[in-house]
């Protein structure tokens, strides 16, 4: 079963990964992308092959690899499968300030995830502090209050931006908020390459203690983990890979959430191997993703937010049959 | 002798308390032994469990394992000498009984696994010694009180230590299921084991433990064996309800029957006298 | 599911705004010309503006007008009627005999109260979904409102021939809409025998927007011999893919200075650009961002741009 998945899932993402490059707005022939990859063609067809189809799909793809593993590690540290990657923070924060900087115009290209990230790592490092603050300890329902408090605030914060930004910048905003790779370029995904590797690394590493972890604070400390510090670690981990996320494609909502559920699923417990198979699984399911947001209805593309938030739909109702056949 | 496990002069505060919910307990427990702690609710009981898994910190005094001190030692060694069975654990994700047990040689293991490679043997000990080979393959969330409680029991013994302590092993267990373990602990023990038990059950710890220790308030209020600790007066005392100990008639262990409330504090006024 | 409402919330939010903004962009009705030529008639004529609602005029002309919408403050002083308005919005700037008129805020989501406080008779709005609450509160207490908004060039004359009639002096808007009519046919005259220059023109980078088929500026580009490439989409700001845009390969870019720096650091446009020698063109603002009265000497500019030596 397990050989199984990881030959369906690495060709599901080879299939997508080629998908997302033959496939765009403008049609173009195998051959002459075939071509374009190599070089040769008509300029246009290589700049649209090579600048923007071929950045978009390895954006999509470390996006997706970096959600499904910090999905998977959240849904680890805090011992619950409905908790996903924006959670405590990250999503608020980030998108402070990604608004702020939309709204005074920073430079979009630089300015923007620069300022989402550090809105994100800010927030996630506040609800540590609160949580601290309040009970001393990284206790999990003290994270989750914190994290409501500072997702409160950074609603709050948006609202006022929004209605103080002049009209024509909050398109941009609520643009960026519904996520895109719209904006993929080399030097974005170099740098997003960087964080993920940092954070999914340093995961995988760290994979057996989110198995300890699975079975309780007690649990994991009759077996010789020191609790605090490994859920404060797998947690600013899994905080990092988000933020960088969103810093490189705004809110992309609900892989972080239904991957770890698709791998656990296909017979992966084990963290090491889990965490693997969610980016590989992630991956596959945003460059499909953004494959659909571009090529619906075109020249218009569709955030990629919403097309990933209809995952949300099958998931939570296959939940529900679950919830019900149990009970 | 080194004992299994002592307790010196332990004290422990939680954060934001006034007074201390451990005040200065010494005790040892035995190997070859099953010891009892017990003590109305809030004494300190699970306090103390706390404390040995470092999950709160000691205020003062000490707590050694073989004659070690938990200062001297690392998390990993400490689980490898001393498996805790904890009063509240479940797999956030079901997994299955073998795969569960197999995390017992968690402390063992290196940085890229979760089982070290000596430890199938231990683990298919383990399985043998809980009785629990017939459910190897069903997922945790699969079983029934009774014998999830055998698997972590399964899955302490892995851990392979000298030391076996559990906090409220039998909570939701029904008389038979109950009996199994106290008589898979006293088998334990019988093998050399140091068990340490934390419990509400007097009278199961009357007719198996070796050694009690009653608490009271975060203190000790007497230790020894159950002759001489299950008292009424003591048990009177301590737990603030009128009762009486007789011996019961099956083996002659001190058996605790709890009085009806005397009659200003009824609690059901009957419809007709 | 507390951790689901964290990407709800923000996306309903986001979902709500744009079903607003599409309802906001719906085409207006066309509007019933007045049935008289008559330019000061005494009894009362319907006009139905650009929400559906009818403005009955008074037996006189209305005297205190606020102008909440640049475009119709243009046109009110191109019109000889610049000492009737009483208020204006703060963008409006043009022309400088209207920078003396109290300046009451914006125009979109305007302050009532501020309005009210000038006692205007007739109010000239931006119709913009947006603006219907205003109406409402303007027209409940007892202010004429007429709502206007164009998109083409046909809108212009449409809403000139409004203003003339709502001000009882169709003569002026005449003659405003026949110089400007003139001006614009003097710079397509200029261009008729050249190749049309291809062109797109980015309003925005993220999301890509550019002008379609329904905006006035298709309308200039054309008369000042140039092809749009998007001329066939009939919104007025599409939004298209990058990859769309390089395919039909436009030789010239025009758009404003703060896109050309977002366009200047991002290195797909960058390639794009250096490799085939595209030209990126920053017409003024203030002249192209309005269909207005000076369309005649923004097609002008744009010629000066798309076609360098021209006279026009």
């Amino acid at each position: 079963m397990r050989a199984r998945f990881w030959i369906v899932a690495s060709l599901g993402l080879a299939a997508a990964a080629l998908l997302g490059v033959a496939l765009g707005p403008v049609g173009l022939s195998p051959a002459a992308v075939w071509a374009a990859l190599a070089g040769h063609g008509d300029t246009t067809t290589v700049t649209i092959v090579q600048a923007i189809r071929l950045p978009r799909v390895a954006l999509a793809a470390l996006v997706g690899a970096a959600l499904g593993m910090s999905g998977a590690a959240m849904q680890g540290t805090l011992r619950n499968g409905l908790a996903e990657p924006y959670l405590l923070g990250v999503s608020g924060g980030a998108a402070v300030g990604a608004v702020a900087a939309i709204a005074f115009h920073w430079n979009t290209v630089v300015g923007v995830p620069l300022a989402a990230f550090a809105g994100a790592a800010g927030a996630a490092a506040l609800v540590l502090t609160i949580a601290r603050i309040a009970g001393g300890r990284a206790d999990v329902r003290l994270l989750l209050m914190a994290g409501v408090v500072v997702g409160a605030f950074a609603n709050a914060a948006i609202m006022v931006a929004y209605a103080t930004a002049p009209p024509e910048s909050v398109r941009g905003a609520l643009w960026w908020m519904m996520g895109s790779v719209d904006g993929a370029e080399w030097q974005r995904v170099t740098w997003l390459a960087a964080y993920v590797v940092i954070g999914g690394g340093a995961l995988i590493v760290w994979a057996r203690d989110l198995d300890a972890l699975a079975l309780g604070d007690d649990g994991a400390a009759a077996l010789g983990v020191d609790v605090e510090r490994a859920s404060r670690r797998a947690y600013l981990a899994a905080a990092l890979l988000a933020a960088s996320t969103v810093a490189a494609a705004g809110l992309v909502g609900f892989v972080g959430l239904v991957v770890p559920h698709m791998v656990r699923a296909a017979g992966l417990r084990q963290y090491r191997t889990l965490l693997c198979g969610a980016a590989i699984v992630g991956a596959a399911l945003v460059i499909s993703a953004d494959v659909v947001a571009r090529t619906v209805r075109p020249p218009a593309e569709l955030p990629l937010g919403a097309v990933t938030a209809l995952l949300g739909v099958p998931f939570f109702l296959f939940q529900l049959r679950r919830l019900a056949a149990r009970s | 002798m080194t004992a299994a496990i002592e307790f010196r002069d332990a004290r422990v505060r939680y954060a934001g308390a006034g007074g201390l919910a451990v005040a200065g307990v010494t005790f040892a427990a035995q190997s070859g032994n099953i010891t009892a702690v017990t003590g109305p609710n809030g004494s300190g009981k699970s306090t103390l469990v706390k404390a040995l898994l470092r999950r709160v910190p000691l205020a003062g005094g000490d707590i050694a394992i073989g004659g070690v001190t938990l200062g001297q030692m690392s998390l990993r060694d400490a689980a490898r000498r001393a498996a805790v069975v904890p009063q509240r654990e479940e797999p956030a994700f079901p997994m299955t009984v073998r795969e569960y047990i197999a995390l017992g040689r968690f402390p063992y293991a290196s940085v890229w696994s979760t089982s070290d490679p000596g430890g199938d043997r231990a683990v298919t000990a383990a399985v043998e010694r809980a009785g629990v080979g017939g459910f190897l393959e069903r997922h945790t969330d699969e079983l029934s009180g009774g014998e999830w409680q055998r698997v972590r029991i399964a899955r302490a013994l892995a851990q392979g230590g000298r030391l076996l302590v559990l906090d409220e092993p039998t909570t939701f267990l029904d008389v038979g299921h109950e009996m199994a373990v106290f008589e898979l602990l006293a088998e334990l023990a019988r093998d050399g084991m140091g068990v340490l038990l934390i419990t509400h059950q007097l009278n199961l710890v009357a007719r198996f433990a070796q050694h009690v220790v009653l608490l009271h308030a975060g203190t000790i209020a007497a230790q020894g064996p159950p002759n001489a600790v299950m008292t009424g007066g003591i048990l009177e005392r301590v737990y603030d309800w009128p009762l009486v100990v007789a011996r019961d008639p099956a083996v002659g262990a001190p058996m605790l029957i709890p009085l009806r409330a005397p009659s200003p504090v009824t609690v059901h006024r009957p419809m007709e006298t | 599911m507390a951790f689901a409402r964290r990407i709800a919330v923000p996306a309903s939010t986001a979902l709500s705004l744009a079903a607003l903004a599409a309802c906001g962009s719906g085409s207006p009705p066309a509007a019933r010309r007045p049935l008289s030529n008559a330019d000061s008639p005494p009894v009362a004529k319907a006009i139905v503006d650009d929400f559906g609602d009818t403005l009955r005029t008074p037996s006189g002309p209305p005297r205190r007008i606020v102008s909440l919408n640049p475009a119709t403050t243009e046109m009110l002083f191109a019109m000889g009627q610049g000492n009737h308005v009483v208020g204006r919005t703060r963008w409006d700037t043009y022309p400088p005999a209207a920078l003396p008129v109290a300046d009451l805020g914006n125009g979109l989501r305007p302050n009532v109260e501020a309005v009210l406080s000038v006692h205007p008779d007739l109010v000239l709005l931006y119709a913009a979904a947006d603006n219907r609450d205003a109406v409402g509160r303007l027209k409940a207490a007892g202010v004429a409102t007429l709502s206007v908004r164009e998109d083409r060039l046909a809108d212009f004359h449409r809403i000139l021939s409004l203003l003339g009639a709502a001000l009882h002096d169709s003569a002026a808007a005449r003659a405003v809409d026949d110089s400007v009519t003139a001006s614009l046919a003097r710079v397509r005259a200029s261009t008729a025998g050249l190749a049309p220059v291809s062109v797109v023109w980015p309003v925005e980078i993220a999301p890509l927007r550019v002008i379609g088929g329904g905006s006035y500026l298709n309308d200039l580009l054309a008369d000042a011999g140039a092809h749009n490439v998007y001329g066939a989409m009939s919104d007025p700001a599409p939004q298209v893919s990058l990859e769309d845009l390089l395919r039909r390969n436009p030789s010239v870019v025009l758009t404003t200075g703060a896109t050309v720096r977002a366009m200047r650091s991002d290195p797909r446009w960058q390639r794009w650009l250096a490799d085939s020698g595209h030209r990126v063109l920053v017409p003024d603002t203030a002249l192209v961002g309005m269909p207005s009265v000076r369309m005649g000497a923004a097609a002008a500019e744009l010629v000066g741009l798309l076609h360098p030596g021209v006279v026009h």
